[in-house]
């Protein structure tokens, strides 16, 4: 049976140079529609690259990428955000001189396409909309915070509550609990894993924390010098002898 | 009534009554406040909602004043007419321009702007045979209904500047508008959430352009002619300092900066020839001492001039 019309994003031989510098030399991947995968590695391996050259920050020097079945190598940022993929960055990328409220918001009505409509007050659409998201992330108690002002986990909050705005498909998440407290790193994978499951949103992500990969991702790659080297399920890659020897370690 | 309306209708209330009290000069200086008041705030569109610096936004000025000027002098076309027509010529001017321009940001944008900004000052100062050359346009004439005297005048410009004062509040509160609010924090972000950043700020440049345009149109019925200074880099610092001073962060804070730059050149212009001194003076102290202009000082303190916009010092973004 041809599963082609089961993936949701299908990478084929990318690659991608800085300068004399290989960061992916030839990576192929596919995740199927629904999955809650991982790519993990250690630093320098190129998972940020990965993701940045899914998302159209950088260009890609060779290869494709197909987003649901539709090539969407080197279209611009927007265009791809606008397809189905949201993302949320390893450092927060917020606007912090607007509240948390007005953050939300703003990539809300972006998804409706409504930001450009210069006559009706931005106050009076999507609250709805805003309100249900913010306290779906937790975010609801600091909804008139300047978004510049949050804590490092409500920042990272923030980030999920943008990329979610955006209804996506398939959701990049570049070390989402980098600089949560444990409890915060809980409820944040929690929520991410509930997504999955109730609306089978499609979820990527990159992950230094052991006990995260292992304890939600039902893939895993290992991403070593711009290669993919080992790809499963959890199991399968702690036992496989290359990953052990490049990232995870003989006690995992 | 909500409170953020109190100041806007306060400074409203006293340009209707101050014609009535001072004299005819002031109403001259009034005038020009409200028209220097309008470029500033459309400069703002681009400076303080988006976040460049743009230092040739007298060229759509100077486009708008020249546009209103020819047509009324050379076509005797309706001062209330020219005034859409002037919003159409320098939108049309920053559609093209601008285009260039939204292609690069920070220093790069402003030397842009600049360049082209002068580019239109040398085609209008060489280009004798249709505006004048150097000796600009004279003889632009306010339609006889509002007379020869000077509040009648100072009162059509009111009415003008409000209602493009209160059109460019309504795209500032708009979803367009926190779209430059977003663009200006986090240009990056906002092309991840779907929007093609180049093209709003294109949008939000013609738009800044319209209403400089509309400022212009009006300086040239007041002043009875138009000249190519109008447009020249240094006249596209004016609406710069006018903002600084009043306060970028604040929708009023160019018309607020106007009236002090404004009353300031007028008042030091009487009595001592080294009035670029004393404003260079007034700049430097503003900059150190209000780096959120006078506004944003003031609405620290009082609570009806608190903006819902905070300025950048308050966050660590």
């Amino acid at each position: 049976m041809d599963d082609t019309g089961n993936i949701v994003l299908q990478i084929d031989r990318l690659k991608k140079s800085f300068g004399k510098y290989k960061v992916l030399t030839d990576v192929s991947y596919s995740l199927p529609k629904g999955e809650i995968a991982a790519i993990i590695g250690p630093n320098g391996a190129g998972k940020s690259t990965f993701f940045n050259l899914i998302t159209g920050y950088h260009l890609v020097d060779g290869g494709t990428i197909r987003f649901m079945g539709r090539e969407i190598t080197n279209w611009p940022r927007h265009r791809i955000a606008r397809t189905g993929i949201s993302r949320a960055f390893q450092v927060s990328n917020i606007y912090p001189r607007l509240t948390t409220f007005e953050n939300v918001r703003q990539a809300i009505l972006s998804q409706q396409r409504r930001t450009l409509n210069i006559f009706t007050p931005a106050h009076r659409l999507a609250r709805k909309n805003t309100l249900e998201l913010l306290e779906l992330t937790g975010l609801l108690p600091y909804r008139d915070t300047l978004a510049g002002i949050l804590s490092q986990g409500d920042k990272k909050k923030l980030e999920l509550a943008l990329a979610l705005a955006g209804k996506p498909e398939l959701l990049l998440l570049d070390e989402p609990t980098a600089g949560m407290s444990s409890e915060e790193t809980h409820e944040t994978m929690e929520l991410v894993k509930r997504l999955n499951r109730e609306i089978g949103l499609s979820i990527l992500f990159t992950e230094h924390d052991i006990s995260v990969i292992f304890g939600y991702a039902r893939k895993l790659s290992v991403l070593y010098q711009g290669m993919v080297i080992a790809e499963g399920t959890p199991e399968e890659v702690r036992k496989n002898e290359e990953a052990q020897k490049c990232y995870l370690g003989e006690e995992v | 009534m909500k409170n953020k309306y109190l100041f806007p209708l306060i400074l409203f209330l006293l340009a209707v009554v101050l014609p009535y009290i001072v004299p005819e000069f002031w109403v001259h200086v009034l005038t020009e406040i409200l028209i220097m008041g309008l470029f500033a705030a459309s400069f703002n569109m681009i400076f303080g909602y988006m976040g460049q610096l743009t230092f040739g936004h007298a060229a759509y000025y100077g486009v708008g004043a020249y546009t209103t000027g020819l047509l009324m002098v050379k076509a005797n076309v309706p001062l209330l007419v020219c005034l859409p027509l002037s919003m159409f010529s320098a939108g049309l001017c920053a559609a093209v321009l601008g285009y260039f321009c939204v292609k690069l940001r920070g220093i790069y944008f402003a030397i842009l702007t600049m360049a082209f900004g002068q580019l239109v000052y040398y085609i209008i100062f060489q280009w004798y045979s249709f505006t004048g050359g150097d000796n600009g346009l004279q003889g632009i004439v306010p339609p006889a209904f509002l007379g020869r005297a000077a509040n009648p005048y100072y009162f059509f410009t009111l009415i003008v500047v409000a209602l493009g004062m209160i059109a460019l509040w309504i795209i500032s509160e708009s979803p367009f508008g926190y779209t430059m609010r977003a663009i200006r924090d986090n240009a990056e972000r906002t092309e991840f959430i779907g929007i093609n950043v180049q093209r709003y700020m294109h949008l939000n440049f013609i738009i800044a352009a319209m209403f400089a345009g509309l400022a212009g149109a009006l300086w040239g019925p007041f002043n009875r002619s138009v000249a190519p200074d109008l447009c020249s880099w240094q006249h596209s610092g004016m609406p710069v300092f006018m903002t600084v001073m009043g306060g970028p962060f604040h929708f009023l804070g160019p018309l607020i900066g106007s009236a002090i730059y404004t009353m300031l050149m007028a008042f030091v212009t009487s009595f001592t020839e080294y009035w670029p001194m004393v404003s260079g003076i007034v700049i430097i102290v503003v900059v150190l001492v209000m780096p959120g202009g006078l506004l944003g000082l003031l609405g620290d303190r009082l609570p009806f001039l608190r903006k819902n916009e905070r300025s950048a010092k308050e966050t660590n973004g």
